[in-house]
């Protein structure tokens, strides 16, 4: 138990008249890289509100390193050492790349040259550096992911929760990209990921979890998941082949 | 206990009158998602109109409302058009833009009447019914029972007509509504107009009881927001238990307490509502903070 | 191990020097100098040059209004929480110190500072509750506080002396605040603008600011970058009730007389902070101080024109601007003009 770093036990969501999450429990160890994957609507989103704690559990606990944080609200789990994008990216368009970052870096350095400094480095991990001084609403999508990634990865977490971090990218792009995330993978991160292409699930997870209609209903490997007729009967898989 | 049921009545008869002014924006706020800040002055047009009418024409406000409400309520869609379908994301802007109308409105109005107070107040209706001790005054009752009369029509529109539903199903779920074949937009002028015609027939009913300055819009706007929050966004009959509520207790703190803090007791209702249940008594619970993110 | 060092590795980018001028962030020194230097430099010609009593007045008027304006726009503006009951704290400003003064004799040198820890401490308990208001609904309750503040400020009439206000006489002296020539209230007052853009700047440039900005953008993302949105739109309202207040008090010694309606009527008071703030640039620095710069004297004008004739309509024309502006020109005039200059340096051949 507690070698996990984050566990999920019987955790479930209510809203008036849709349980949008049944009771679901999952863990991830250390340096482990999970995959989330189920149809529209499964519930993916929502699980992973209820893990930053954007949204509180109508039952069930959330622990981190073994410590319960159902209290925690967001900004505390992400101190913690969670980090978290989101599906559909908001920068601060009239800001440039680097200043974008700086906000993530901010967190573990209040100093603003410091930040910088940070924020800086961060850009040149995920190949932006580049384009720091760009105004992030001139960025193209590819790069606007990286720039989602670059400032969750400038908290320093110890674990990334990645929301279809793929989604809309081209077939060179997913992989320049399958290669920054192995690589942050090889440094030590633990990853936790919803995705629909399932090139990338097969390319870059330990573990699968498949959800529908907020249930878990599968776990194992990559290829175990990827050849049970039970997942693929309900979850015709959107991945590019 | 006869003074007890004397100011009873009065709020009741003051509910009404917050019940009607408040039923415009109710609706608009329900559907169309925006707070009209101008809405006090849409009722004020409606009581310059109807003065107008019963000045210049000799036409009881009751009957010029007919004229005057659907005048209203085409400035309504105008604005509705104009300057809040542009804005349907920004609801900063909306603000801004709102509250620019009051302004413009306000001071137009100022300026072209020089600001002096009008009224025909008593001359219209200065009857007034007796009931043993209790003096009603007959005005202020045909307000009540109009505005109860329109509550009932309005429920009705709503539930049975197809309009009707398809502003209920844009009230729950644009994109779904949309989906489903509703031109919202449309609905949304539609809505705005009938707002607004609303709040030009409040205008009119109030003609006979209040003086008309351009500045009387503002004497409504708070309770009428303390109204609709004290109600529930959108819900109709919220609007009218809200408003009674909001009469009572201004009749009774005014006559308990001290008139001159009546005014504040709106403000303080508004603002604990809002912090303790901003969904208000009927409506749904975390309807405000959940819908409001994003309904496209 | 130096900064530069750290980069200097084969692959490196030539980017990666971290001069202030590199990141495109300008340091704070310089962006000080460009903001006060442009200010004193539209100032000092025309308190020199000016001898007329009537033209101080709008100076010293635009001043103020602009100091006002950027002032909101630390919440407004920054965080974009479109508060419309700043009138609440320039009010405390004003009452707080004139009061004092009257009473015994304070000058509102000493106990303006004092009446801004008090507006911000003010500021954070009414917003704490309100806060979690969307939009609309956090603008009307900032409304129905300043209303209250308005029925509060009638009622206790031995306080604040009531609808009947307060006068203060006239017996120049600095200590009290009070100037014998126009020339110096112009000069306070822009010292007053100076001091709340100075601020603006260094905001701007902090973690604080950076913060205020992402709460705007999109407060879940801001979450989960480590960000307490809920203090931070407490600081921000805190910062900017306290200088709000600071305007108030000065207001109130360069009228010497104050009243509930004075201080409170919003399209005067409260909403003009927002509408200045609006027309100059939302969010931007300098927006507020040149909104203030275009309105107060044209509203001067209208109102010196057509008061007699036509009574409200400078209010009618400004509530158009205000509504053309929303629809139009949302940025402000700062912000067209960004995009102007945007637009012409990339077409002048930096294309992507």
């Amino acid at each position: 138990m507690s070698s996990e770093l984050l566990s999920v036990r019987d955790v479930s969501k209510q809203f008036l008249g849709l349980l949008a999450v049944d009771s679901i429990s999952l863990s991830v160890r250390p340096r482990e890289i999970v995959s989330i994957i189920g149809p529209n609507g499964a519930g993916k989103t929502t699980l992973f509100n209820l893990l930053t704690g954007q949204l509180a559990p109508s039952a069930g606990e959330v622990r981190l390193r073994g410590e319960q944080i159902n209290a925690l609200a967001p900004h505390a789990r992400a101190q913690l050492g969670m980090g978290r994008t989101f599906q559909i990216a908001k920068p601060l368009i009239a800001l440039t790349a680097l200043e974008n970052v700086m906000i993530g870096a901010f967190m573990r350095h209040p100093a603003l040259s410091l930040a910088r400094d940070k924020a800086m480095a961060v850009l040149e991990k995920v190949g932006l550096a580049g384009v720091a001084r760009r105004r992030a609403g001139d960025l193209t999508l590819s790069e606007r992911r990286r720039l989602e990634v670059a400032r969750a990865l400038a908290t320093e977490p110890e674990i990334m929760l990645l929301d279809e971090v793929m989604a809309g990218l081209n077939q060179s792009e997913v992989g320049q990209a399958i290669e920054l995330l192995q690589g942050l993978h090889a440094e030590g991160l633990t990853f936790l990921i919803i995705e629909h292409n399932l090139k990338v699930v097969r390319a870059f997870s330990e573990r699968v979890v498949v959800l529908d209609r907020g249930q878990l209903i599968a776990e194992g490997t990559a290829d175990q998941i990827l050849s049970s007729p039970a997942v693929i009967k309900a979850y015709l898989g959107e991945g590019h082949q | 206990m006869d003074q007890f049921l004397n100011v009873l009545v009065v709020g009741i008869l003051l509910g009404g009158i917050y019940g009607l002014v408040s039923i415009g924006l109710n609706l608009i706020f329900g559907v169309v998602r925006i707070v009209n800040f101008a809405q006090g002055e849409l009722v004020m047009f409606g009581m310059y109109g109807s003065y107008y009418a019963y000045t210049q024409f000799g036409i009881s406000p009751y009957l010029s409302v007919l004229v005057v409400a659907p005048l209203v309520g085409v400035l309504g869609v105008a604005i509705q058009r104009l300057v809040i379908q542009p804005l349907h994301d920004e609801s900063n802007m909306q603000i801004f833009a709102t509250f620019g109308l009051l302004m413009m409105f306000q001071n137009l109005m100022l300026a072209v009447t020089r600001g002096e107070a009008l009224s025909i107040g008593g001359q219209v209706g200065p009857a007034v019914l007796s009931l043993g001790e209790m003096k009603i005054s007959m005005v202020r009752l045909v307000t009540f029972v109009v505005t109860t009369l329109i509550t009932i029509g309005l429920h009705l529109f709503l539930s049975r007509t197809m309009t009707g539903k398809a502003i209920r199903a844009v009230t729950q779920d644009k994109r779904a509504a949309r989906a489903m074949g509703i031109n919202v937009e449309r609905t949304f002028l539609f809505t705005f107009g009938i707002g607004a015609a609303l709040a030009g027939l409040a205008g009119a009913m109030l003609t006979p009881i209040y003086s008309i300055t351009p500045a009387v819009g503002g004497n409504f706007i708070m309770a009428a927001f303390a109204v609709v929050v004290l109600g529930g966004l959108g819900s109709v009959w919220g609007a009218y238990i809200g408003g009674l509520i909001v009469g009572v207790v201004e009749a009774f703190a005014g006559f308990y307490i001290d008139p001159a803090l009546k005014h504040a007791v709106w403000f303080i209702i508004f603002l604990v509502v809002l912090i303790v249940r901003p969904s208000g008594l009927l409506g749904q619970a975390g309807a405000e903070e959940v819908g409001f993110r994003e309904q496209n | 191990m130096n900064k530069t060092e750290q980069f200097s590795r084969p692959g490196a980018s030539p980017q990666a020097a971290l001069t202030a001028a590199q990141t495109g962030i300008e340091s704070g020194r310089r962006a000080l100098l460009h903001y006060l230097g442009a200010m004193a430099l539209v100032f000092l010609p025309c308190v020199l040059l000016i001898d007329d009593a009537h033209w101080l007045n709008i100076i010293a008027v635009t001043y103020l209004m602009g100091g006002l304006a950027a002032a909101w726009n630390i919440i407004g503006g920054f965080a974009g929480q479109f508060s419309l009951g700043h009138g609440v704290f320039f009010g405390i400003g004003a009452y707080v110190c004139a009061k004092l003064y009257l009473v015994f004799g304070f000058s509102p040198w000493a106990t303006m500072v004092p009446a801004a820890l008090f507006a911000a401490l003010v500021a954070v308990l009414i917003s704490w509750p309100t806060f979690r208001l969307r939009g609309p609904f956090f603008a009307i309750a900032t409304l129905a506080f300043n209303e209250v503040a308005f029925v509060i400020a009638n009622h206790f009439d031995s306080i604040t002396g009531g609808p009947r206000g307060l006068q203060i006489p006239f017996k120049a002296g600095f200590s009290n605040m009070i100037f014998r020539e126009r020339w110096q209230y112009a000069l306070l007052m822009f010292g007053f603008a100076a001091l709340v853009i100075g601020v603006s700047v260094v905001l701007r440039r902090s973690r604080l600011g950076y913060y205020l900005l992402a709460v705007r953008e999109d407060e879940d993302s801001a979450r989960a970058s480590g960000i307490n949105v809920l203090a931070v739109k407490l600081k921000g309202m805190a910062l900017s009730a306290a200088l709000t207040s600071l305007g108030g008090t000065l207001f109130a010694m360069y009228l010497r007389y104050i009243d509930p309606p004075t201080l409170f009527t919003l399209q005067d008071v409260g909403v003009k902070f927002a509408l200045l703030s609006l027309i100059g640039g939302i969010g931007t620095i300098g927006g507020p101080m040149l909104g203030a710069a275009l309105i107060i004297p044209f509203e001067n004008f209208l109102r010196a024109e057509l008061a007699n004739a036509l009574p409200g309509l400078n209010l009618a024309i400004l509530g158009l601007l205000m509504v053309l502006a929303a629809l139009f020109m949302k940025r402000g005039v700062a912000g067209a003009w960004a995009d102007l200059m945007r637009r012409f340096s990339r077409n002048a051949g930096s294309g992507r």
